[in-house]
């Protein structure tokens, strides 16, 4: 019997159900982020534009109801000028900036234009187009990946030339590069803010994964370096909650849970679990904080939410993370359940990118970016 | 290949890390020999036992008469091709500096003919003062016993390089370093009066040159064209010297000793090399660290006093009270003290000189922007508050960032390769918009008008040429705090490359400790503090004005301007006061030779093949 039969077999809990499919790109999309304030979702591609797509804001509490009515549509496709793919982007906490990473080598940095009232966010489908407001060169080449640190303050990206940047953001547009930190000795695929602190993450071609922090009377400096994983880790998500844990995906199909040592100030972490489920490289993972009625469940262990994968075999995994209580003086062990699969979601093409929805009342709502070009959100459903 | 020593020590750590894109390795040199069999569909790399690259045809391996191969050539990679190519930005001694190595200077000295030769070139050898800092601090025992004063460590590298190696004369930059710091002044008092761009951006450093051809080229207007010291020691041994001794300048053989690598890559530039006598300004340049390892392996102790070193010193005070100036023989004031920076002095200078300017009375204040690696210095006029000057010294890859796009902004100008048009475009657009609301905040401020940038952190003290600190073999089982640690169990996998480093006798580069000691045995000798102004202000540039101008200075300031009267050919008649005053027409326009150089951008564009996603 192959595993993959014997997986067929096994009654997962959950199941994916498709909620939009949304084309348009001409050429692979590589990246989708939800914005965290408003009905908006942006997907980015090789056609170098970035499509912003918005979905009617749920009214009703009962959010099987709701599911079936939510409804996406085309909002905007920003022709973003970057003369290569656009590979990542990323929303401002505010979700009033985007930025996106392109191979061009720049962050581009962009907000919508006000109104004359200057209210841009009250008008959903009108409002203001969207401009480069600033542009961050600096790094050499391809850039991968950018993220905004937990409070806005902060922005991170990094590139095939092997470094990591940090900027500060000053008010009108204007930043301030905090950090030029060439650790990796390899192309950097991701970075990553912790939820409430200012500690970044970055993931690398060279297998492993670095974490960075300030030292206040000096430069960021990398303060520790994951290894483990065999081959390009790709992807990283913090637990989003406490950010006690950090998920890393890889090259070598295995998902690693890292748990962080308590300690204060101090940045050391242990491998707490390895995840095997995937058939080809996990390009891409999204950690969600478990539903408030899901959390209070387990008495035994701390339900950590979950998380979804997805990668070069076209598969969506969905797994329940739970940190469970180890044997006395030991620390505490990390169980994963698989909740849910999802095979061919983009049919023959591979995905690349998955992103849970962070907004209130959007519980199991996630998207998912492929080489299709399309962008799909999808819902999961516990039976 | 030769790779130095030092260099495969230390080049993985330095600065800038080489790019992916360098052009090289795209370039095809070797065309297909015709004779091969047409329709040849596909063939393979082999390597053979001593690493040679073979290209040998598939069909060929069924073949009776056995496989066809060809030997590859191995790509050639020479200074030149790095500052021509926008690949990487400065860490050109990754590549091979075979012409600029240790070895080479052995090679040269060893091959060099008898002085009775034509051939036979004079070995001249000129040390940076950062060089002898480096050396001082490392023969130190400890960082609270006293440093041994640079004189001391000049005497004994000098009796190294005459004794053992062979050199003829060896000097020390920093008279160089007098000059131009003095055409420095003069430069900025011209593009104050309209001739050129400000802010003026120091020039000395070749990493930040370097950097700013190849990704910045809309900086280049606004970079000082005054020759290093590097360089001006070159024009120095290979012009000046050369007439005393009745030399060409291909007759020279001039070595420098530097804290950086990226000198390296200065002394090949073309402006630096003379067509007519077919030589360099500087013929080799090698780090602190490759002089290092030349004493190493010819068993010199730099711990051990020369002889007559301390009489030296007496007798050097003397020669300062009674200046000799003999029309014949060069004796250069030594280790002349600039004080301000350890890495030039060069904003210093400018302040020193503003403020002497001024007819009122200046107020310096400086702010310090999160380290001293960035700090402002504004003068104001004390009786009418009006901003006179306001500069900057701007060190390491970080602030160099802050600094291109504020100079770039201040200018109007777009920063950067400008990938995208149409980006640019919309920018200038949403920032036009918001101009409107911040203007009025933002014109207060004064801009730069000059900044001492300098890629490393900690200048040129930190140079990526030089030693590390000793580091304990404990150290490995602390962490960055001393803290005790079980790194294998917590997942963390101590770096190999570290471990090399401090199993070997070398440290970590950019240790904050290692710096500080370093820039504390630079100033050792100052007759007074260096005068590090007051964050409050108060009395600054008094401080600075205050500062005791001594007997090697005011000798200095002689020899100057009789070598500018000497080099630039003034008519005898006429007479240079200073440097800074104004020649003959045509006596300026070899000054403009001698003494400054220029820039070039190099076009740049991200190599789309090979990428990885």
């Amino acid at each position: 019997m192959s595993r993959r039969e014997s997986r067929m077999e096994v009654d997962l809990p959950g199941k994916i159900e498709l909620i939009a499919d949304l084309p348009g790109h001409e050429d692979k999309a590589w990246h989708v982020a939800w914005n965290p304030a408003r009905p908006l979702l942006a997907s980015c591609s090789a056609d170098k534009t970035v499509r912003l797509y918005h979905y009617n804001t749920i009214s009703t509490s009962d959010t099987s109801d709701s599911s079936s009515s939510l409804k996406f549509e085309l909002n905007t496709s920003i022709a973003t000028g970057h003369t290569k793919t656009v590979r990542g982007i990323a929303w401002s906490p505010s979700g009033q900036t985007l930025a996106t990473a392109s191979f061009d080598a720049n962050i581009g940095i962009w907000q919508q234009e006000e109104d004359e009232d200057g209210e841009a966010e009250n008008n959903v489908n009108g409002g203001g187009e969207w401009e480069c407001v600033s542009l961050l060169e600096g790094h050499e080449t391809e850039c991968k990946s950018v993220a905004y640190s937990s409070t806005g303050t902060l922005l991170a990206s990094c590139s095939r030339d092997k470094t990591v940047w940090i900027w500060e953001v000053h008010p009108d547009a204007d930043f301030e590069c905090m950090g030029v930190l060439m650790e990796h000795s390899q192309d950097v695929k991701c970075v990553a803010w912790h939820p409430t602190e200012e500690i970044l993450a970055s993931a690398s071609y060279d297998d492993t994964i670095k974490l960075y922090q300030d030292d206040p009377s000096d430069d960021w400096f990398c303060a520790t370096t994951l290894t483990g994983h065999t081959s390009t880790v790709w992807s990283i998500a913090w637990e989003p909650k406490e950010g006690g844990y950090l998920a890393s995906s890889s090259d070598d199909r295995t998902i690693r849970i890292w748990r962080r040592l308590p300690g204060k100030g101090d940045i050391s972490f242990e491998c707490a679990a390895v995840i095997e489920g995937h058939e080809r490289s996990v390009y891409s993972i999204s950690w969600a904080p478990a539903p408030e009625k899901e959390a209070v469940k387990d008495a035994g262990g701390k339900n950590l939410g979950w998380l979804a994968s997805t990668g070069g075999d076209g598969t969506v995994l969905i797994w329940q993370i739970n940190e469970v209580p180890g044997e006395p003086d030991k620390s505490p062990k990390i169980e994963q359940t698989l909740l849910a699969r999802l095979d061919a979601a983009h049919g023959v093409h591979d995905l690349n990118a998955i992103a849970w929805c962070p907004r209130a009342g959007m519980d199991g709502i996630f998207a998912t970016a492929g080489d299709d070009g399309h962008t799909k959100v999808w819902k999961l459903i516990l039976s | 290949m030769a790779f130095s020593g030092a260099l495969t020590l230390t080049d993985l750590n330095d600065f800038i890390t080489p790019s992916q894109s360098c052009i090289k390795p795209v370039e095809q040199t070797n065309a297909t020999p015709k004779h091969q069999s047409e329709g040849l569909a596909s063939t393979e790399i082999r390597v053979d036992s001593d690493g040679a690259y073979y290209e040998v045809a598939m069909d060929g391996l069924k073949t009776k008469s056995g496989p066809q191969q060809q030997k590859l050539q191995a790509a050639d990679i020479s200074l030149n091709d790095c500052l021509a190519c926008s690949g990487c930005i400065t860490s050109a001694e990754s590549v091979l500096i075979s012409m600029q190595s240790h070895t080479e200077v052995l090679n040269f000295l060893a091959s060099n003919p008898e002085d009775i030769c034509v051939s036979h070139k004079v070995p001249v050898l000129s040390i940076a003062p950062q060089s002898l800092a480096s050396l001082a601090a490392s023969i130190s025992s400890s960082s609270t016993s006293t440093p041994l004063p640079l004189h001391r460590i000049l005497r004994r590298v000098e009796v190294f390089c005459k004794k053992v190696l062979g050199f003829e004369h060896v000097f020390d930059t920093t008279f160089a370093r007098h000059l131009a710091l003095q055409e420095h002044i003069r430069e900025f008092r011209e593009r104050r009066s309209g001739q050129g761009r400000l802010p003026m951006l120091a020039s000395a450093c070749p990493g930040w040159v370097c950097y700013a051809e190849k990704t910045h080229g809309e900086m280049l207007p606004f970079i000082s064209r005054t020759k290093s010291p590097q360089q001006v020691m070159g024009t120095l041994v290979k012009e000046w010297m050369a007439t005393k001794w009745h030399k060409s300048p291909s007759q020279i053989y001039h070595v420098t000793v530097m804290p950086c690598y990226d000198k390296k890559l200065e002394a090949s530039r073309q402006d630096f090399y003379n067509d007519v006598y077919s030589t360099r300004d500087v013929d080799c340049v090698i780090t602190t660290g490759e002089l290092e390892l030349m004493m190493r392996e010819k068993d010199w102790d730099l711990s051990v006093p020369v002889e007559g070193e301390i009489a030296d010193e007496i007798a050097g005070e003397a020669n300062v009270a009674e200046p000799p100036l003999p029309t014949d023989s060069i004796h250069l004031p030594e280790l002349i003290s600039h004080p301000g920076t350890s890495s030039g002095s060069y904003l210093h200078t400018l302040i020193r000189s503003v403020v002497q300017d001024h007819p009122h009375a200046l107020d310096l204040s400086v702010r310090n922007i999160r380290s001293s690696d960035y700090e402002e210095y504004t003068l104001t006029d004390r009786s009418s508050g009006e901003v006179v000057f306001r500069g900057a010294k701007c060190y390491g890859f970080r602030n160099l960032q802050n600094l291109v796009r504020k100079v770039g902004k201040e200018a109007g100008i777009q920063v950067g390769r400008g990938a995208a048009g149409r980006i640019g475009a919309m920018r200038g657009r949403a920032i036009k918009t918001k101009k409107g609301d911040t203007s009025a905040a933002g014109s207060t401020d004064k801009t730069y008008d000059y900044v001492e940038v300098m890629a490393c952190p900690g200048g040129c003290v930190n140079g990526g040429g030089q030693l590390r600190p000793v580091a304990k073999a404990a150290d490995k089982a602390t962490d960055a705090e001393g803290f005790k640690r079980d790194w294998e169990s917590s997942g963390v996998k101590i770096d190999e490359e570290d471990i090399g480093r401090i199993q070997g006798q070398s440290g970590k580069w950019g240790d904050k400790e290692w710096t500080k000691r370093v820039e504390v045995v630079y100033w050792h000798e100052l007759p007074t503090p260096p005068p590090s102004p007051t964050p409050e202000g108060d009395s600054g540039s008094e401080k600075i004005l205050s500062h005791l101008v001594d007997a090697k200075t005011q000798m200095a300031d002689k020899l100057s301007t009789r070598i500018l009267a000497e080099t630039c050919q003034l008519n005898g008649d006429e007479k240079a006061v200073s440097w800074i005053d104004d020649m003959d027409q045509s006596a300026e326009g070899r000054r403009q030779k001698l003494f400054r150089t220029q820039y070039r951008a190099v076009e740049s564009e991200v190599i789309g093949l090979a990428v990885k996603w």
